[in-house]
């Protein structure tokens, strides 16, 4: 079943490219990457989703309700955590958080608790006076803390210090084992390929792919690494589907996605002295997208 | 009733000062008027006599000042000035601010509709006015008892507050309704001063000038003035039906620019 | 100097607004002078039959109401509102927006000293306020030359006119006071209004009552326009009250503004 089904989504502001067209499902009980430069359109399409603004065309659905239409209920069962957190400066952290639950209508109390004890957040001092990454804690606590069926998050790492980022991470692992779908927007590739099952990839407002990031990294894309013992020519290795090529001295690296036996072949035609090949990590593959058509 | 609650809470504050404010005006006014008491007859009669720009020059625009209530009536301008003014800041301050202060994005992911927050905030605002309302009525009539001297004043002063009630309460959809228009949150407090300082100047004009009388249904500040309230013409009934138009047009466009508005974060 | 024209550029539409809309009020207020002065000339010959110590208690002397420059001075107290409200909002806004915007941090690790920062606000709204000024004087030249059919008493003009900005000064000085004592203020607008339109009213409850402690406190009657007609020029206590208020403000602002921790978003 899928919980987000995005249609030909557009927003267009003025003349300005918000994101054209943009289409992709995000399944149950899945982690979905969504993955893209920044200014691509990630925030315009979760913002969509969602109604804080709306589409020019297009619509999307969220547990098969319209997001416009339906969104109090929908709304229900979502936690969101943005890239930057603002809440009302002159609460305490407990207020706010109440204030956040008593709209959920369910008793959330000993949920805070837990959550402001794991990540260790002082509930009684004012939002104004938390730095950066605690105020970032409170976005987690308030996202969490009605135990949604599906976490939208915006760029949710950045202010967290790395060991605040791990327990976030194990907490968004435990809440997917209990059937939580996670929408994760980032543009830090490593968080991506720990966590997710599939990515969306965007550029310049328009979805470039969707895949399983397993297919992403094994199926389609191989790292070659080679050293020769003589230097061989620059466009030795100019055929279709070599990408990132470099060379320095003996030692060749590119990026090959197509018929294996192709590219063995040319590489048999050269003196090797050694031989990589490898898996490549995300980085590589989304370079690849991101520059493909400059 | 959270988001009522909340809105209640972050505007108390405000409140208080406003109905210092008010307070202030009220007794500091009234205290002048005891130390008037005396030079009234003389006075009665040179107004009298004036004509009426020059008489709002002066600033007493044809009321018997030898009365409390009289004295009251040229009081009652000041006072709708300045409830009028917190009516219009908090209209339009309640809805930017979520924009403003990026709120929005706490607010508006919650499971509730658009709709329903503008009514709490709708709600919230209105109960703000109502007690600013009722702080200016119970100094007044206090004051006025005191100074009034067996003149009958309680039922005068109600009809004053409901025709001030009235002008908070257009006042204060002017303000939702320009927040909700404007797409760029920070700006709509200015529109709606803009817009409250126009209606003034545009008051202050008429005055000046018979010839502009026709402008008096383009400034909620001619609606309902002191004058013929207290000589017992009660509310205008024109007025009274130009305001509840006004108020019901103004909402209706608070919420539907509000459903259809991006959040400008 | 780059911060200076940062600043004045940043500024620049709302100056612009501002002096179109006090030249506005010249244009609609002087245009209304024409009629009012035939009613103010029929009603000079009934008021002579009055006695002296009335027309001083109403509180403006008639004899230089039906003149231009009595008119003037009139709508000149709306001017001044307009005025002080610009000149307050400007100086709120012009040393707290740093917080508000949270661009402090951008501004105060750049090699520059706080004090440069605060003499170029200052001077970029000082220079802001002149130039509304320089407008709003054009305007009421060309406009009493035209409406009015008596000579024309340029300097006595040029005196009342200068107070607007002399008044400005003083509430730009009240506002970036009150903007250095409390940066986080979300609604500049409501502040700066709530508190003009208040020393406003104060204004015109202690010009009526002839209050002369009241006086001190409310820079709108500091300037004393048919003392300024008669006497061609200011009066000197009120000078020094004002120009104390602007200097002791500043010495204030200083150290406040240099010593402030600045706190990150």
């Amino acid at each position: 079943m899928n919980v987000i089904e995005i249609k030909n989504l557009t927003k267009t502001y003025g003349k300005s490219r918000g994101i054209i067209d943009v289409s992709f499902n995000v399944e149950e009980g899945e982690i979905f990457g969504f993955i893209g430069p920044n200014g691509a359109g990630k925030s315009t399409t979760i913002r969509t989703l969602l109604s804080l603004i709306y589409p020019t065309s297009g619509s999307a659905r969220i547990f098969g309700k319209d997001v416009i239409e339906s969104t109090p209920e929908i709304k229900k069962h979502i936690g969101y955590l943005p890239a930057e957190v603002f809440y009302y400066d002159n609460m305490k952290v407990k207020d706010l958080l109440k204030y956040s639950a008593s709209f959920y209508k369910k008793d959330c109390t000993a949920r805070i608790n837990e959550l402001a004890d794991l990540l260790e957040l002082d509930l009684n001092k004012k939002i104004d006076d938390l730095s950066l990454g605690n105020k970032k804690k409170v976005g987690i606590v308030q996202g969490l803390l009605h135990e949604p069926k599906l976490f939208i998050l915006d760029e949710p790492t950045s202010g967290l210090d790395p060991l605040m980022q791990q327990k976030f991470f194990e907490l968004l692992e435990r809440e997917n084992k209990k059937g939580a779908t996670i929408l994760f927007s980032s543009h830090i590739l490593s968080e991506v390929q720990r966590l997710c099952d599939r990515v969306a990839i965007i550029k310049e407002g328009r979805i470039v792919k969707v895949d399983k990031i397993s297919t992403l990294k094994e199926t389609t894309y191989k790292k070659f690494k080679l050293e020769t013992t003589k230097t061989i020519d620059a466009d030795y290795f100019s055929l279709p589907g070599v990408n990132q090529f470099e060379a320095e001295g003996n030692k060749v690296t590119f990026i090959y996605k197509g018929n294996i036996n192709d590219i063995l072949s040319k590489i048999a035609g050269i003196e090797l002295s050694n031989l990589w090949i490898e898996e490549p990590d995300l980085e590589e593959i989304f370079m690849n997208y991101y520059k493909k058509e400059e | 009733m959270n988001i009522v609650t909340r809105e209640l809470n972050g505007n108390r504050k405000s409140l208080i000062i406003w109905s210092v404010g008010v307070l202030f005006l009220i007794a500091s006014g009234m205290g002048k008027y005891a130390s008037m008491e005396g030079a009234g007859e003389t006075i009665n009669e040179l107004m009298n006599e004036m004509p009426e720009s020059l008489q709002a020059i002066m600033g007493t625009s044809g009321f018997d000042l030898s009365s409390a209530l009289g004295y009251y009536g040229m009081l009652y301008l000041y006072l709708t000035v300045m409830t009028s003014i917190h009516a219009v800041m908090l209209g339009s301050g309640i809805i930017a601010k979520e924009e403003r202060d990026k709120t929005a994005e706490f607010l508006l992911v919650k499971p509730v509709s658009r709709s329903v927050i503008i009514t709490a905030k709708m709600a919230a605002s209105l109960i703000n006015i109502l007690l600013l309302n009722a702080v200016a009525f119970l100094t007044s009539i206090s004051f006025l008892q005191q100074y009034a001297r067996g003149e009958e004043v309680f039922e005068s002063v109600t009809q004053l507050m409901m025709g001030m009630f009235l002008l908070q309460v257009i006042f204060l959809v002017i303000g939702t309704a320009a927040a909700a228009v404007h797409q760029k949150a920070k700006k709509a407090g200015e529109l709606s001063t803009g817009i409250l300082l126009l209606a003034f100047v545009i008051s202050v004009a008429i005055n000046l000038n018979e010839k502009l009388e026709i402008l008096k249904y383009a400034t909620p500040f001619k609606y309902f003035e002191a004058g013929p309230i207290i000589n017992g013409d009660g509310l205008d009934l024109t007025y009274l039906a130009i305001s509840t138009i006004l108020i019901i047009l103004l909402i209706a466009v608070t919420y539907l620019f509000y459903e259809k508005k991006d959040m400008n974060i | 100097m780059n911060m200076f024209l940062h600043e004045l550029r940043v500024y620049r539409k709302s100056t612009l607004v501002w002096s179109i809309s006090l030249m506005f009020l010249v244009v609609l207020f002087l245009l209304l002078f024409p009629s009012f002065s035939r009613d103010a000339e029929e009603f000079m010959q009934v008021l002579e039959g009055f006695p002296e110590e009335l027309k001083r208690a109403v509180g403006l002397s008639i004899e230089t109401l039906a003149t231009l420059l009595g008119f003037f001075s009139y709508a000149f107290l709306y001017i001044k509102l307009g005025g002080a409200i610009q000149a307050m909002n400007l100086g709120i806004s012009i040393v707290s927006k740093e917080t508000r915007e949270k661009t402090a941090d951008f501004l105060l690790t750049k090699p520059v000293t706080r004090s440069q920062v605060f003499f170029s606000k200052l001077f970029a709204a000082l220079t802001s306020l002149f130039l509304t000024n320089i407008a709003f004087f054009i305007t009421v030249l060309a406009m009493s030359s035209w409406v009015n059919t008596e000579s024309n008493n340029e300097k006595t003009l040029f005196l009342i006119c200068s107070t607007l900005f002399f008044l400005q000064v003083i509430f730009l000085a009240l506002g970036i006071l009150t903007g250095i004592i409390f940066p986080g203020i979300k609604s500049v607008i409501a502040v700066s209004l709530g508190s003009v339109f208040a020393f406003f009213i104060l204004g015109m409850i202690s010009s009526s009552t002839e209050d002369k402690g009241l006086r001190y406190l409310t820079p709108f009657n500091y300037f004393d326009n048919q003392y300024i007609i008669k006497n061609l020029s200011y009066v000197a206590p009120f000078v020094w009250t004002g120009m104390f208020i602007v200097f002791g403000a500043i010495a204030a602002e200083m150290p406040i503004y240099q010593k402030r921790d600045v706190h990150a978003g």
